[in-house]
């Protein structure tokens, strides 16, 4: 499944965040939003994932106008680990994985099934904290409960995997593991589009970068040698650079 | 667990119809129960015992529900009928009518418990569904909201100049001389708080991540906070009508229903009606047993066994 954004605009307060905004988000690998704070990175996730609704322009997965589904609707297609996602304390890590299974629809279950078990076994192996699963939430280290939210996504089996810059604040060592999970993942059965202002990791990683400046795309593409020499170190340059790739 | 709590609710309903200041052997007990004992026997079982034991079990089963179903859609461990103020717009129709100023036509007296227990289960809706109002502002609302009514309903019983053993027993939360009339109006307003409760659990099981978290899964958690807050609402104004303001129970029951089962919203959910008819029904037992032939509310009992107990779970219960 493919993800295309077409002409994506949203204005708040009479302010535009978003502008035009036209891209694509191919049906696998990992694909990387950069931009400075204030870029409208979080803002077009949450447009995507039917939070906020574009103020004009649609979006489409395939064939099908995504942005005239229902949240509930697009919570089929979409898991999204939002960029402050909370730590319930009382929660074990499994506990919190399996509330990935929810379905919206469907008649209240009693028990929690073999399958939805085994599910839940299966994402927490992959995303490396099977031995966590009877821990509190509140008694793991920051980087293995952003692993634990990721297995969280990766439970509910929907296509795209929407991560809002999930990394901020983990260490350089912490961030290149979930980097190569992320891609490991996404080489196989997802697509994963992740904000993140880490641009070397991103320039390593990612399978496409899509930039963002004061909410509009400056660059589409693969990761580019020439983009990191634009950017330099850090997406602050992103405000320099003229629009290319476009 | 629920099959030892359904044993405990048998044994609670046998000391609750073969106990009391009048007495009753067995032998008696079992005619009655079966229909064929003695008329004395009968009116002891059949009118006044077993009506106040099935009162005991409703109101218990409706703070545990109410309390559970606040705490978890507000994410607020202080979530509790009588602390948010729920209950409050009920105490103050109960109020008014022991002060005589409404009717005091059961159903309809019922019906207006749940109306005004509504209007302020709409009241903490709103304020739960605001972005940035913490779990201790909503139990600040909520406990200003609860002292407000509380000041009303003392104005109007010391307006109209009642302090009888009725409105003591109304402010101290009890089921003393609860006879059928009382308790069948309850039974479908109970049916219909958990009626509209069960289609939003699975919803509500993931409120515990966040709104957006949740929303994001399709689990619409505006809807799903205002269907919860109204079941509470209907449940503890049906409570408040029962048995008056008893404390504790809705602030207790859901915190020990999960330690006793943990957070899976849907065992905790049977947990909380089990455990809130059991406690209700026991505190029952020990208000109108430990001084026979005189007895003291119920309410009194649960606060007492509720506050440290209270204690005790505050330094145990996890929360956000």
């Amino acid at each position: 499944m493919e993800l295309t954004l077409q002409g994506i605009s949203f204005v708040r307060h009479d302010k535009a965040v978003l502008s035009d905004v036209s891209a694509t988000v191919p049906a696998r690998g990992l694909t990387c939003l950069l931009g400075t704070n204030g870029a409208g990175k979080t803002t077009l996730l949450r447009v995507v994932s039917g939070e906020l609704k574009p103020t004009s322009g649609r979006y489409f997965i395939d064939s099908t106008d995504a942005s005239a589904l229902s949240r509930k609707e697009l919570a089929r297609h979409f898991a999204v680990i939002p960029q402050n996602a909370p730590i319930p304390p009382y929660l074990t890590v499994r506990e919190m994985v399996g509330l990935g299974r929810f379905k919206p629809r469907g008649s209240p279950k009693w028990r929690v099934s073999g399958q939805d078990r085994a599910k839940v076994d299966a994402s927490l192996s992959r995303c490396r904290v099977e031995g966590l699963g009877d821990r509190r939430l509140d008694e793991v280290s920051g980087g293995e409960q952003r692993r634990a939210w990721l297995a969280f996504g990766l439970v509910s089996d929907k296509y795209f995997l929407v991560l809002d810059e999930t990394l901020d604040g983990m260490d350089v060592f912490g961030k290149r593991t979930f980097f190569e999970l992320l891609k490991d993942i996404a080489s196989r059965d997802k697509s994963i589009v992740l904000a993140s202002h880490d641009l070397d990791l991103v320039n390593e990683f990612a399978d496409k970068i899509i930039v963002l400046v004061g909410g509009r795309v400056v660059f589409e593409g693969p990761p580019d040698s020439d983009l990191q020499k634009l950017l330099g170190s850090s997406p602050e340059s992103a405000y320099i650079i003229p629009d290319k790739g476009k | 667990m629920a099959a030892a709590l359904c044993l405990l609710l048998v044994i609670g309903v046998f000391v609750g119809i073969s106990m009391g200041p009048a007495e009753l052997d067995f032998s008696r007990l079992l005619s009655a129960v079966t229909g064929q004992g003695d008329d004395a026997a009968m009116t002891l079982v059949w009118d006044l015992r077993l009506p106040r034991v099935v009162a005991a079990l409703v109101a218990g089963a409706c703070l545990g529900v109410a309390g559970f179903l606040l705490q978890t859609s507000t994410r607020n461990p202080l979530g509790d009928p009588q602390l948010f103020g729920l209950g409050g717009g009920a105490a103050v129709v109960q109020a008014l009518a022991i002060a005589g100023i409404v009717g005091r036509g059961t159903w309809g007296l019922y019906t207006l418990s749940v109306i005004a227990s509504l209007v302020g289960a709409a009241i903490i809706t709103f304020f739960a569904s605001r972005r940035g109002v913490s779990a201790a502002r909503l139990a600040l609302i909520g406990v200003s909201l609860s002292a407000l009514t509380a000041a009303i309903g003392t104005g109007a019983l010391a307006g109209a100049r009642v302090f009888s053993q009725q409105s003591l027993n109304f402010v101290g939360g009890s089921l003393a001389n609860r006879g059928w009339p009382d308790v069948m109006p309850a039974l479908p307003f109970l049916g219909l708080g958990l009626v509209a409760a069960v289609p939003v659990l699975r919803n509500l099981s993931v409120l515990a991540l966040g709104d957006q978290v949740a929303a994001n899964l399709g689990a619409e958690p505006g809807r799903t906070r205002a269907v919860a807050v109204a079941s509470s609402g209907i449940l503890g104004g049906t409570a408040v009508a029962i048995a008056g303001m008893v404390g504790f129970v809705g602030l207790l029951v859901p915190h020990v229903a999960r330690l006793l089962v943990g957070h899976d919203v849907r065992t905790s959910f049977i947990m909380s009606v089990l455990l809130g008819a059991a406690v209700l029904l026991f505190a029952d037992q020990v208000s109108r047993l430990a001084f026979m032939p005189s007895e003291v509310p119920a309410g009194m009992i649960t606060a007492l066994l509720g506050a440290p107990l209270m204690i005790y779970v505050a330094r145990r219960v996890q929360w956000n």
